[in-house]
């Protein structure tokens, strides 16, 4: 099974977390882990600590901001919120990535049933 | 950018809260494994595989975590600390080689530095002038003529002033009057008590060319310079500062010089580009402008510095002075046919005679920065190899060779920073006395500064010395053939792995000894140089002579039983056993005048040989209080000299002009008089006491008149208290007498010997250093060769071998590295013997006594050093050798 899944292209992870804080607002990291696994249906091969890597990235480039709180089921969680710059950032990174697939897209003429995002 | 900046920054910060970031993150990891393991559990598996599970989907809690450190912080900066920080511990632990380290670089650094600054001043950068290598210095009388001969080296008026007219290829030329600094004046102010002053005269364009600003007030103008206008002068800085207490209000006012009232133009700046090149370490109270109507009909008393236009070359300039030369003589007659313009570079007349002694210098200082390297190389390695045992354990718990190398050479580039920093500081201590402390003779030594380039210079030494005693090392070390646990247990047996960094050691000291041998052979050689100049016969007594500067307002007839006077009281004074008179004291002034040998006083057409000889117009009884010795004939009484018709001078003098019969009786043509010789006077080394004497004679003060006088006292008395009753009782003479200018002649000789005394104290620095180093660096390699084979030499004693032939090996084996050592060092002081011919006196650089004296010094310091070890060998006791490990 997991030959079947698809390796993170170096960068990709980055803008699924910022993606993920945006669609569901401030999130803890097994929350976002959570979020991309399901999004990605079982496709992604995702090991789950390199999302920490991601979020202490995007962190010290203050793209995003951390506070600790409480979860749901009343438990302390660092809580990941996107901040402006991170939003300004996604929308570039998302159009950039669109232009991107778009001409992979038209180059390889044939398109398989991949997603468009 | 400005993302990837913070991050930068942010990374940076982590490196210095890693606890408090792993605690943090500790507690993030940890909700995500529960949140993770309440899961699966919901998902149906059981507990203990749901937490295993868990830690499997995070890719194990371990990388995770290093994961995230690797990404939040550098983890070659966080490394360099961890480094940094054992290395601290590593010191504190090992105080006695780290200060012994320490201090060693610094010393070489400092010396090294300092030596390269002053290097950097005088020869490597151009003079403090702008356009500074168009400067040329152009000369009279032949081009063989010594530089210091002033009377040959000066120009007249007329040949300045036609050099001026007829050259093509200077934009300027200037001149000074190097006769006039030699003449004091007697300076009064309205309120205040009199003082003796030297003044030199200038040019009025010199200071605008040498890009000099004044510091206070103006320098001089063209109309400053015209006869018969208005006195003035510029103060120099340091008598300002002295004589005015910095009074900023003093331009404009006026001064009384020799009862002439004076106006002060302006205070020169402190740091005086004149000054400094021309006449280091010499005093100079004020500038007057040089008027060239009151010198033209003197005989050569101006020294010329010209500028070259852009663009043209010296040789061009050379070409075009000496047609400029022949014009000038071509329309002034007056000049004669002797006169010419040699051109030369100022930077060499300047700097010339210096090049090889600094050059010398510098050599001497990175040689000693060699050995010092090599040393520190050495005790690195021995410390290494003790160490040995911690790296292997260090290899087996998986730390790779890079990791140890960096950790070895954090270490030793640690050292060296350390040490640089404290040498710069040392060098900074050193250069600061030189420039500013010291009265070395030597010219822009006040400019010398820690600056730019002596900064880089030392930058680049500390990173050579930490490659050289530090990478090597370290590499030698961390690139063992069997890491792990075979060298953990080789260790133990104190053995055979170290035998490579043995021989290197080994080879290491050798090279040291060579340098060290090397070093102070030269020491040596410098030391009797120094010693023969010290013992030279000058032709007079320095040692207990006073010189007292006495300037008159104005010389009439009556002048010369005014000083006699003078000469009468103090000869009175009690411990005052002569006192004579001079115009001319030995060391600072000079000057030459014509004579001839004349064949029968009656006939003025009976004179040959016609020549210069130095001239000194004495009192009677000046040769006696000088103890200059008469060798033939007798010396002056008080009436000689009334008629010019008495002269005496000096062995060269009568040579030349009898070279087979007695002087004495003989008759000499000089300014027009026919005078007798009435005595022969030995040699004096009067212009200093390297430069052999030349042609003299002596007038008496009756002979020629003169306003400034030195009364030279000869008294065991100390300076001051033989000051304090001359001064009362000339002042009851006379109670407006400077009598401020009272120097020792000893204190003269010193100054002229300056130069080469601070050249011999550094290079015999530097040897011993150098000794001192090599004997420490032995030492370490022999006595660790006893450490090593403590349990051999035991063994060896309990089988009978006695103290005696233990110690006896110990010591063999010490004479063996050093007469290696001492063999290569003497034939590299043979190979470079030629480049000391400059810097020596008296001496040969082959000196066979020297070279054996100094390489037997080197060889008994060496026993000494090996000394020790054997001792402490001979003294092993076997039963405990054998016992320990």
């Amino acid at each position: 099974m997991p030959s079947e899944k698809l390796d993170l292209l170096q960068g990709t992870l980055d803008l699924m977390v910022l993606q993920t804080l945006r669609t569901m607002g401030p999130l803890h990291g097994y929350g976002i882990a959570r979020r991309i696994e399901q999004v990605g249906s079982g496709d992604i091969l995702l090991n789950q600590g390199t999302i920490y890597a991601s979020l202490v990235r995007l962190l010290q480039g203050k793209w995003i901001s951390a506070e600790w709180g409480t979860s749901e089921n009343n438990r302390r969680a660092k809580y990941y919120a996107l901040t402006a710059r991170g939003r300004k950032r996604l929308e570039a990174d998302a159009r950039n990535w669109q232009r991107v697939a778009d001409i992979m897209d038209r180059f390889l003429s044939s398109p398989p049933s991949t997603k468009g995002a | 950018m400005i993302p990837a900046l913070d991050r930068l920054l942010a990374r940076f910060r982590a490196a210095f809260h890693k606890p408090e970031l792993d605690a943090d993150f500790d507690k993030e990891l940890a909700h995500h494994a529960d949140m993770l393991t309440e899961q699966y559990i919901a998902e149906g598996m059981p507990p203990a595989q749901a937490r295993r599970q868990a830690r499997l989907e995070l890719g194990g809690i371990e990388q995770t975590r290093e994961l995230h450190r690797e990404t939040r912080s550098l983890p070659w900066f966080e490394q360099l600390g961890l480094d940094l920080r054992y290395t601290a511990r590593l010191f504190q632990r090992e105080r006695g080689f780290t200060l012994i380290a320490l201090a060693i670089i610094a010393i070489g650094v400092g010396l090294n530095t300092s030596v390269f600054s002053l290097v950097n001043t005088v020869l490597l950068r151009p003079l403090p002038f702008p356009q500074a290598e168009q400067f040329v210095w152009i000369t009279n009388g032949p081009p063989e003529t010594p530089r210091d001969n002033l009377s040959a080296v000066t120009h007249r008026v007329d040949a300045y002033e036609g050099l001026q007219e007829s050259n093509r290829t200077l934009d300027h030329l200037e001149a000074y009057e190097p006769f006039s600094l030699r003449r004091t004046f007697r300076l009064n102010r309205d309120n205040g008590s009199p003082e003796t002053v030297n003044s030199i005269m200038v040019s009025h364009g010199m200071f605008p060319l040498l890009g000099m600003q004044p510091y206070l007030g103006r320098f001089f103008t063209a109309e400053d310079a015209l006869p018969n206008g208005p006195p003035t002068v510029v103060l120099s800085y340091q008598f300002w500062q002295n004589r005015f207490g910095g009074n900023r209000s003093i331009v404009g006012e006026t001064i009384r010089i020799n009862n002439t009232p004076v106006e002060i133009l302006g205070v020169a700046p402190r740091l005086d580009a004149f000054a400094s090149s021309f006449y280091p370490a010499v005093r100079i109270d004020c500038y007057a402008p040089l008027v060239n109507d009151n010198r033209r009909t003197w005989g050569n008393t101006l020294a010329l510095v010209g500028r070259m236009k852009p663009g043209i070359t010296i040789d061009q300039a050379r070409a075009d002075l000496a047609l400029a030369m022949e014009t000038t003589r071509a329309n002034r007659p007056s000049l004669g046919d002797y006169p010419r313009a040699n051109v030369l570079a100022l930077h060499d007349h300047i700097a010339g005679s210096l090049r090889q002694p600094l050059l010398f210098l510098s050599v001497a200082a990175g040689l000693l920065l060699a050995i010092v390297a090599f040393n520190l190389g050495g005790l690195l390695l021995a410390r290494g190899a003790a160490r040995g045992k911690e790296l292997a354990l260090r290899t087996a718990l998986g730390a790779g060779n890079n990791r140890i190398l960096r950790q070895l050479f954090t270490e030793s580039a640690t050292l060296v920073v350390v040490g640089s920093l404290m040498g710069t500081v040392l060098a900074a201590g050193m250069i600061y006395f030189l420039a500013t402390k010291s009265s070395v003779a030597i010219p822009l030594l006040q400019s010398v500064r820690l600056d730019a380039a002596s900064l880089g210079f030392t930058l680049l030494l500390s990173a050579v010395t930490a490659v050289c005693c530090g990478l090597a090392p370290a590499w030698r070390l961390s690139c063992r053939r069997d890491p792990g646990f075979a060298a953990l247990k080789d260790e133990g047996r104190g053995a055979t792995a170290s035998r490579g960094i043995m021989r290197v050691r080994s080879f290491l000291v050798v090279t040291e000894i060579a340098l060290a041998c090397g070093l102070v052979i030269t020491a040596g050689l410098v030391m009797r140089s120094l010693h023969n100049v010290l013992e030279l016969e000058l032709g007079y007594e320095p040692e207990n002579l006073t010189a007292v500067r006495i300037d008159l307002i104005s010389s009439d007839e009556h002048t010369a039983d005014y000083l006699y006077t003078m000469i009468d009281r103090v000869e009175a004074l009690p411990g005052v056993s002569a006192a004579g008179f001079t115009d001319c004291i030995p060391i600072e002034r000079d000057r030459s005048w014509g004579i001839s040998a004349l064949d029968n006083p009656e006939d003025e057409d009976s004179r040959r040989d016609g020549t210069g000889a130095h001239v000194r117009l004495v009192s009677a009884g000046l040769l006696e209080a000088m103890g200059t010795r008469i060798i033939a004939g007798r010396s002056f009484n008080r009436t000689d000299g009334a008629d010019r018709e008495a002269i005496i001078i000096n062995q060269t003098l009568a040579r030349r002009f009898w070279p087979n019969q007695s002087a004495v009786g003989n008759y000499v043509r000089q300014n027009g008089n026919a005078m007798r010789v009435i005595g022969v006077a030995e040699d004096v080394r009067h212009r200093g006491p390297e430069i052999t004497a030349g042609r003299e004679m002596y007038m008496t003060n009756r002979s020629w008149g003169g306003t400034s006088w030195d009364l030279m006292i000869r008294s065991a008395l100390p300076h001051n208290t033989l000051m304090r009753s001359v001064r009362a009782t000339l002042q009851e003479i006379d109670p407006t007498l400077p009598l401020t200018q009272a120097r020792e002649m000893s204190t003269l000789v010193d100054h002229a010997n300056s130069a080469r005394r601070l050249m011999a104290s550094l290079v015999t620095g530097f040897a011993g250093m150098a000794l001192g180093l090599a004997a420490l660096g032995l030492y370490g390699v022999i006595s660790y060769t006893v450490t090593q084979r403590r349990k051999e030499i035991g063994i060896r004693m309990a089988l009978g071998a006695t103290s005696g032939r233990v110690s006896r090996e110990i010591v063999s084996r010490t004479l063996q590295l050093t007469v290696w050592g001492v063999g290569v060092g003497l034939l590299g002081a043979l190979a470079a013997g030629r480049l000391m011919d400059a810097i020596l006196f008296g001496v040969s650089s082959f000196d066979p006594m020297t070279y054996v004296i100094t390489s037997l010094s080197v060889v008994a310091c060496s026993l000494f050093a090996g000394y020790l070890p054997a001792r402490e060998a001979s003294r092993i006791d076997p039963v405990h050798a054998l016992r320990t490990d």
